[in-house]
């Protein structure tokens, strides 16, 4: 288990003729996707676009995208991971009980037909959401779905990627990851990373109490974070950078409204399968951005005497 | 009041999104994040009709929500992210850095929507 085997939206718009959409629901979170880079369009070697493509939905309801779908498959919920195993099963010519198949609220000849069309399949992809991601057994579930998609590779091409909500999640993850080996929860307390979910993770830090000031930059998690982890940001000095007035800002001690990436302000936006993008702003303002702000921070702790970068054993290239 | 068990997904949807974009600060996305949809036998069942209030309890907190009938499979309710459902969500991570943000098994008690 490990490694993902994906590619880029390019190649699914030129390649892919067989998509499963697991635990998402892109016609209401990605309005934009199927008719830019998966579903719809014609490729250069799916030229008849929609009518080359065989489409699948696994959901635990039947969401808008179904209606976009060829085959809709209705789980029970909690059962993904059992149904991905039994899919890695059969795809190997595994024997399978067919109680542990009735249990997922399928049956064995729609699981049997789903395993065909994936042998058959020129160039497959896997885009799994939230309600894969986030149910019971989370990163369990996703490392399921990789390891089938890798395993499939055996017999034909095929990928998988996640679907990947909000502005630029993405290129958190990859600037975090380039930069110090990690995607989140990192700890620089030492002077270098160390990386372990569930002890540095952003969650984790705020129940315990163990942070005694925050530096929210794009996110609100006033309106998406467990009540315990908004209670401690409350009590601590909180800052927050965002354009708008969010849950966040007024629970902050301080807010500087900043400019609109790619609205009001340049940068790089990193799509969901890691392609960075530059993005031109349309509008002008007179609020800084992001960028100037933290360097403006940046700037004032280095010329403190005690600063860490004078120990050597920070960077400015780490900011 | 008649309590019942039912399994809350909050989830996306498309109105949620366009709001977050425009802006929080207003009774638009209070509406969205405060409208929870569940299946018409189940409102039936609980006794509330389109638009009444209910409570929703788990093991770490309760919000109240107003009901809409919509296709979802029966004992299950959706609800789109947001403040309440934050008052909902248990802390714990199991080491992953990620709360369960699906799945919850909820108590739903309707408000008394007489006294409102």
């Amino acid at each position: 288990m490990g490694g993902k085997v994906t590619c880029t939206l390019g190649e699914v718009k030129n390649r892919a003729d067989f998509i499963v959409y697991w635990g998402g629901n892109p016609a209401e979170c990605h309005p934009r996707h199927f008719t830019k880079y998966a579903l719809i369009p014609k490729g250069k070697f799916v030229p008849r676009g929609r009518k080359d493509r065989t489409m699948v939905l696994v959901d635990i309801r039947e969401t808008k995208s179904a209606r976009a779908s060829d085959i809709f498959l209705q789980i029970k919920p909690g059962k993904d991971f059992e149904v991905l195993t039994i899919l890695r099963a059969l795809v190997k010519n595994q024997p399978v009980d067919r109680t542990q198949v009735s249990d997922t609220g399928l049956t064995m000849d729609q699981l049997q037909d789903m395993v065909d069309r994936m042998k058959r399949a020129k160039f497959g992809v896997f885009f799994f959401g939230m309600g894969l991601s986030m149910t019971r057994g989370k990163h369990m579930n996703s490392a399921a779905v990789l390891t089938l998609a890798a395993e499939l590779n055996a017999y034909t091409k095929f990928v998988a990627m996640p679907m990947r909500g909000h502005g630029n999640v993405t290129g958190a993850d990859v600037v975090m990851r380039w930069q110090t080996g990690y995607p989140f929860g990192i700890n620089f307390s030492r002077g270098y990373p160390r990386f372990n979910p569930g002890e540095f993770s952003t969650i984790d830090l705020l129940v315990r109490g163990d942070a005694d000031a925050a530096l929210i930059l794009g996110a609100d998690p006033g309106a998406t974070m467990p009540q315990p982890c908004i209670d401690h940001l409350a009590r601590i000095p909180t800052i927050v950078l965002d354009p708008k007035v969010t849950h966040t800002s007024r629970l902050a001690k301080v807010h500087i409204t900043t400019a609109a990436t790619g609205i009001s302000a340049p940068g790089t936006a990193y799509r969901m399968d890691e392609v960075p993008l530059p993005l031109r702003p349309a509008l002008q303002t007179s609020y800084p951005t992001d960028e100037q702000i933290i360097r403006r921070i940046y700037d004032a702790v280095a010329s403190k005497p005690d600063w860490m970068i004078h120990s050597g054993k920070m960077t400015s290239a780490q900011i | 009041m008649a309590t019942k068990q039912f399994l809350l997904n909050p989830s996306r949807t498309g109105k949620q999104g366009t709001q977050i974009n425009i802006g929080k600060d207003n009774d638009e996305y209070e509406s969205i994040v405060n409208t929870l949809t569940m299946h018409p036998d189940d409102m039936a069942s609980l006794g509330v009709s389109q638009g009444d209030s209910v409570v929703v309890r788990t093991e770490y907190g309760e919000a109240t929500f107003n009901c809409e009938s919509g296709n979802t499979p029966e004992g299950m309710l959706f609800v789109p992210y947001g403040p309440p459902t934050c008052r909902l969500m248990g802390a714990v991570t199991d080491g992953t850095g990620m709360p369960m943000s699906k799945g919850w098994l909820v108590e739903v008690e309707p408000v008394d929507n007489e006294l409102k």
